[in-house]
């Protein structure tokens, strides 16, 4: 009975094909297409790789399409069929679909951008430097990626209908007692290692006077700082995981929770890295470090972890929060 | 940390948070420089009034257990991690001689207050 009241896979896998397959494979052909009209306008060979010193590359224009096309619709289907196999959550399907559409808007603002620049020349040694066109395509590519991230539907709630199993663990609370259970994950191998890159690409813009890489230099901070710190609550309301930032955060009610417990992750082995991570298995997990982990299994077959300290104490008081939502609100 | 409150206990509220954060840092629970929870969070969650846990924050900070700071909320201090071993130790002494006397809990804690009286 529990599992029927979880939305039909059907329902997230239309929305993940409609919005992290087919709107970023339509972005990316008909660019590919607006494109390949400009030909006749554009210089043979067209400009295709720039260095530090401006053009140093050049190309046929149908190589250069196909290279970003193939590049785009490569990580967009691959990306696709993780969401379309393990998508229980809707973070991950947002996760992807904003990030297919964030690739594929990049992606297309630099092919269009630089071979706008080359209109009209006669030799596309004469284009001019490629940085303010990363730049905007980063813009548009993360306006778009967010959008499509936050219109991507969530799951319909799903009451769990079971009680939660009586081996379970527990924390003996008195009828009238309230309790929370609070910890703050942060740090880890990982902020050391975003932080190295952080600073290196500082460096390397620096160095260089390539303006535009101090974008990436502030989109790594930025990263860094909601990935690294979290807050993890436990109480009435259920679990809630915000990192510091505020964004991204999540809540399970109680009332979706089939069962807590404490558990050990790997965090390369099975999470293939640091902060919020989509498993191998497709349990999503904000993982800072391998070790003592809170695991959550939700209605709709979705299971959460977060690697915390005292993870027993925040599993048993969750599934007693959980039974004691249950008999104020019968599930029957 | 795990905080727990009985409304219907005689303690006050605001009592009842101070002592946990006591015993936790009493635990060897507690690392200097770790945060507490945001008043306004612990408020939220135990469904209290702020003013009822900053009460209790204020009581903490008054005996140096807490430094509360604008911006970065409650911080555990070092005197409030500093070394409690011994006495955990000596506690563990004195729970063992009281079995082995057939002490009953209240007449330990009644002897137990005189001596710090």
């Amino acid at each position: 009975m529990t599992v029927s009241a979880a939305p039909a896979p059907s329902m997230h896998r239309r929305s993940t094909t409609l919005l992290g397959l087919a709107l970023p494979l339509i972005i990316l052909v008909s660019s590919a297409v607006l494109a390949w009209s400009w030909k006749d306008t554009l210089p043979d060979p067209v400009a295709t790789h720039w260095g530090t010193d401006g053009v140093d590359g050049f190309g046929s224009l149908t190589g250069a399409i196909a290279v970003i096309l193939v590049i785009g619709v490569l990580v967009t289907i691959l990306l696709w069929a993780i969401s379309f196999r393990t998508g229980k959550m809707s973070s991950t399907r947002r996760m992807v679909n904003g990030l297919n559409v964030w690739t594929a808007v990049l992606l297309s603002t630099i092919l269009l951008g630089t071979l706008h620049a080359q209109k009209g020349l006669i030799d596309a040694a004469d284009v001019g430097g490629v940085g303010g066109t990363i730049a905007l395509g980063m813009a548009l590519a993360t306006v778009a990626g967010v959008l499509v991230a936050v219109v991507t539907p969530a799951c319909a709630a799903a009451p769990a209908t079971d009680r939660v199993p009586a081996d379970a663990s527990r924390l003996p609370l008195g009828d009238g007692e309230r309790a929370v259970w609070f910890q703050r994950p942060r740090g880890g191998v990982g902020l050391a290692v975003g932080f190295l890159a952080a600073a290196g690409t500082g460096v390397a813009a620096i160095a260089t006077s390539d303006w535009w890489m101090l974008l990436v230099t502030a989109s790594l901070v930025a990263l860094m700082a909601a990935m690294f710190s979290w807050v993890a609550r436990v109480d009435e309301a259920g679990l809630h995981v915000r990192s510091s930032l505020g964004v991204p955060r999540t809540h399970i009610p109680l009332d979706e929770i089939l069962q807590a417990r404490a558990t050990t992750v790997r965090c390369f082995r099975e999470f293939g890295g640091w902060g919020w991570r989509i498993g191998r298995d497709g349990r999503v997990g904000v993982v800072l470090r391998s070790g003592d982990a809170l695991e959550v299994t939700r209605t709709g077959g979705g299971v959460f972890v977060v690697t915390v300290d005292d993870a027993q104490t925040g599993a048993a008081l969750l599934n007693t929060l959980a039974d004691r939502a249950r008999a104020t609100h019968p599930v029957e | 940390m795990l905080f727990r409150i009985d409304p219907s206990a005689p303690e006050p509220l605001f009592a009842q948070l101070a002592s946990q954060v006591r015993l936790a840092a009493a635990r060897g629970e507690l690392d200097a420089g770790e945060r507490l929870p945001a008043a306004r969070d612990l408020a939220e969650s135990l469904d209290l009034n702020v003013h009822t846990v900053l009460r209790a924050y204020q009581d903490l900070r008054d005996e140096g257990l807490i430094d509360l700071r604008r911006g970065r909320g409650a911080v555990v201090t070092e005197r409030a991690s500093a070394d409690y071993a011994a006495l955990r130790a000596a506690l563990a002494v004195v729970v063992h001689e009281a079995h082995a006397l057939n002490l009953s809990p209240d007449t330990t804690l009644a002897l137990l207050k005189e001596a710090l009286a």
